[in-house]
């Protein structure tokens, strides 16, 4: 198959179209039309698994870059998408988590949910995060965003049990706070910048005003590190986690967070690579206190999905570490700070998905997740407690799994720019994570067996839905195994990656905007104005001065 | 003069949408919402020109730099970028007022905060400490409607008793007459 920019569309398309076809033909339907439903959203997830391949093969294996003008308009103009090794790696993990949770989700889902549309809902999201991970415009972005944040408020409220609505509204608020400041960073963005595209963003920032750099930073920090729940801004993410159903709370674990995080990293590199040097000591205090609340945090929490909901936040503070150092190169490689992260990012949406999978399926299997009141699962369920210990361990950072490999990255690059104190704090989190996890481990699978609540009956008499929930969770720990185990082809393919991502020149020249004079416009039915600037007369950021590049 | 009379109306309007969320009451966050989504859209209005009786397009092809320099066409792009966000906004808006209300319905409380369900409970309804039945609410929250089992099980998969199996098949009926 060529290797065509036009690829770029599918991992879109492919969600949306699905999705339409269901609410079209398989809509509310009784239980056949939702075994449809089923295999039309496990053929989408296959088809987008098997696209996005093939882009990781031409983009972070091949090292190209891809870039699509929708309808064939010039960069400023049209819309922009662009497919790099990042977005790539980024979409792979996607894909994989999303074909993970899937069965999961089919077995432990109840029919009223599914009647109400969990299954196109599902694809949505993977749809808004595929589009977020492919946008080439900041608007676009913003759409992309909120079609993801749209699925999953109504993913996460399904059902509306209190608990769910009660944390429902928080999730909403927090979340929606957030997009609003990335709307204004946009609106300065066009304001002070006069474009939207990346591409144009990034050429035309370096002749900014300092000040349009600081706040427009400042801004895209506070939108995406909320999104990205980092330290001051992620109190959205333990008040509504532990309330969906496990399925959700698995797929938002591995997804969610992540988006603001690769646009954190998009935007540092691509934007303003100068503040990675200069916001150092800031970005390395956010990022430890990020990891010690994390850790703390689910040190005092009584339930498997709350300990686990805030160990997300431990590992955004981790890999949030590996941004802040992501310049500094060592004796090894330039870019290996980003290019820890980035693994340290693969390892954590894989292991972290099998754990609340696994976590989810202990709490099915006990009618409760209180660390108190359950135990002995051992007895029942050995192979669970085998699963769940491996995901545990690679989690804290045990050879020979992923998570060794991507700390000792992480550690090593950080120990060799002489930022002792949060290495320090990223090795007490670390054991605090392996504490944690023992924790969990003990409570629900030591012990005497006790099961505290009532369970559906069909989550203990059917042996399809058991295997549904246990084989994803093996596929996971298996593939955290593989990546720990052939870690240096891993540790080379995303250094790569990384050095492909801070190439900014590279990037603008892929997307080549046109110039204000050049034949950028378009021979069409209209003229086309080209990308405005402000009249520093009547504008809102008047004050601010002529803009450098030549005005129209 | 416009420019600084747009900035005063974005900030008040910035200003009353964040007292409005810091308030207690859900219809009042909603407010605040909808508010704080005005404020942005002005800010992206006005960051455009803020042009009077201009057109954004004109079709003179032959002429395209001499026109644009005599008549300066407004911007159209923060028009359709407003457009998009009040599009989202409305249906945000839209959701989170259903959100609210079922959110009333089901735990018969207006205030954004409280964990649990004061009103619901007996007794003392300042009362915040964990109820002894907490691990029903647990169960409560992420299942819809269910069939248990009754007793703890046993290793292996017992029989379904028969009158929960008959219940099992009375629902599975239903659904299917549910439009």
């Amino acid at each position: 198959m060529a290797l065509n920019a036009n690829l770029l569309a599918a991992p879109v398309a492919a969600p949306l179209l699905t999705a339409a076809l269901i609410l079209l033909f398989a809509r509310w339907g009784g239980r056949t039309l939702i075994r449809h439903q089923v295999a039309l959203t496990a053929l989408a997830l296959c088809l987008n698994l098997g696209i996005v391949l093939t882009l990781f093969y031409g983009a972070a294996v091949q090292g190209r870059r891809f870039v699509l003008q929708f309808g064939n308009w010039t960069a400023p103009f049209g819309i922009t998408a662009y497919g790099d090794g990042l977005s790539a790696t980024l979409l792979l993990m996607t894909a994989i988590v999303a074909l993970a949770v899937y069965p999961f989700a089919v077995a432990t889902i109840d029919y009223h949910r599914a009647r109400m549309g969990f299954h196109p809902l599902y694809l949505f999201l993977l749809m808004g995060v595929n589009g977020a991970f492919l946008s080439g415009d900041l608007f676009n972005l913003y759409v992309f965003f909120e079609v993801l944040l749209m699925a999953s408020f109504v993913l996460l409220t399904i059902g509306a049990q209190p608990a769910q609505t009660n944390s429902g509204i928080r999730y909403v608020v927090l979340n929606l706070l957030a997009s609003t400041v990335f709307l204004v960073a946009a609106g300065v963005a066009y304001g002070t910048l006069g474009s939207l595209n990346m591409a144009q963003i990034a050429e035309r920032l370096p002749l900014a005003a300092p000040a349009v750099r600081t706040v427009f930073a400042g801004l895209l920090m506070v939108a995406f590190g909320s999104k990205a729940a980092l330290f001051p801004l992620f109190f959205w993410l333990p008040a509504s986690y532990h309330t969906p159903p496990p399925a959700v709370t698995a797929l938002f674990g591995g997804l969610l967070t992540k988006v603001g995080i690769y646009t954190l990293f998009r935007s540092f590199t691509l934007f303003f690579p100068e503040l990675l040097l200069s916001w150092q000591p800031a970005l390395l205090t956010i990022a430890g206190a990020t990891m010690l609340v994390g850790a703390l945090g689910a040190l005092a929490q009584p339930g498997i999905r709350r300990v686990l909901s805030f160990h997300i936040i431990s590992h955004v503070g981790f890999i949030l570490m590996g941004l802040a150092v992501a310049l500094s190169g060592n004796s090894l490689a330039i870019g290996f700070g980003l290019g820890a992260a980035i693994l340290y990012l693969c390892h954590h949406m894989i292991i972290k998905t099998a754990l609340i999978m696994a976590g989810g399926a202990v709490e099915l299997y006990m009618g409760s997740d209180r660390l108190a009141s359950i135990g002995g699962l051992v007895t029942r369920q050995p192979l669970l407690a085998f699963l769940f210990f491996m995901a545990s361990i690679s989690l804290a950072g045990v050879p020979p799994f992923s998570g060794f490999v991507s700390k000792l990255s992480l550690l090593q690059i950080t120990l060799d720019t002489h930022h002792w104190v949060v290495s320090g704090v990223s090795l007490f989190a670390s054991l605090l994570t392996m504490i944690n996890m023992m924790r969990l481990w003990r409570e629900s699978f030591w012990g005497d067996y006790s099961r505290p609540s009532r369970v559906p009956s069909r989550i203990l008499q059917s042996t399809i839905r058991q295997q549904l929930m246990l084989i994803p969770v093996g596929a996971l720990v298996l593939l955290s195994l593989g990546l720990g185990i052939f870690g240096e082809r891993a540790f080379n393919l995303t250094m790569r990656v990384a050095q492909h991502a801070l190439d900014r020149d590279a990037y603008i020249e892929a997307v080549s905007p046109s110039t204000l004079h050049s034949s950028g416009l378009r021979s069409g039915a209209f003229n086309v104005t080209g990308p405005k600037f402000p009249d520093s007369s009547t504008h809102l950021f008047a004050s601010l001065g002529e803009p450098p590049w030549p005005a129209r | 003069m416009t420019s600084l009379l747009l900035a005063i109306a974005v900030g008040s309007l910035f200003a009353t949408g964040t007292y409005m969320i810091m308030r207690r009451g859900q219809i009042k966050l909603i407010l605040g919402l909808a508010l704080l989504s005005h404020g942005v859209n002005l800010l992206l209005f006005g960051s455009g020109k803020l042009t009077a009786g201009r057109p954004p397009i004109f079709l003179d092809k032959k002429h395209y730099t001499e026109t644009l320099a005599a008549f300066q066409p407004a911007d159209p792009l923060p028009q359709a970028l407003i457009l998009t966000a009040i599009v989202i906004s409305f249906g945000i808006t839209a959701f989170v007022i259903v959100l609210v209300n079922r959110r009333h319905t089901v735990t018969a409380t207006d205030y954004v905060h409280g964990e649990l369900v004061p009103l619901l409970r007996e007794g003392d309804p300042f009362d915040f400490s964990e109820p002894s039945d907490i691990d029903q609410y647990d169960w409560l929250a992420y299942e819809v409607d269910e069939v248990y089992d009754s007793d703890d099980l046993p290793l292996g998969f017992p029989p379904t008793p028969q009158s929960e199996q008959d219940e099992s098949a009375a629902m599975e009926e239903e659904s299917y007459r549910w439009p």
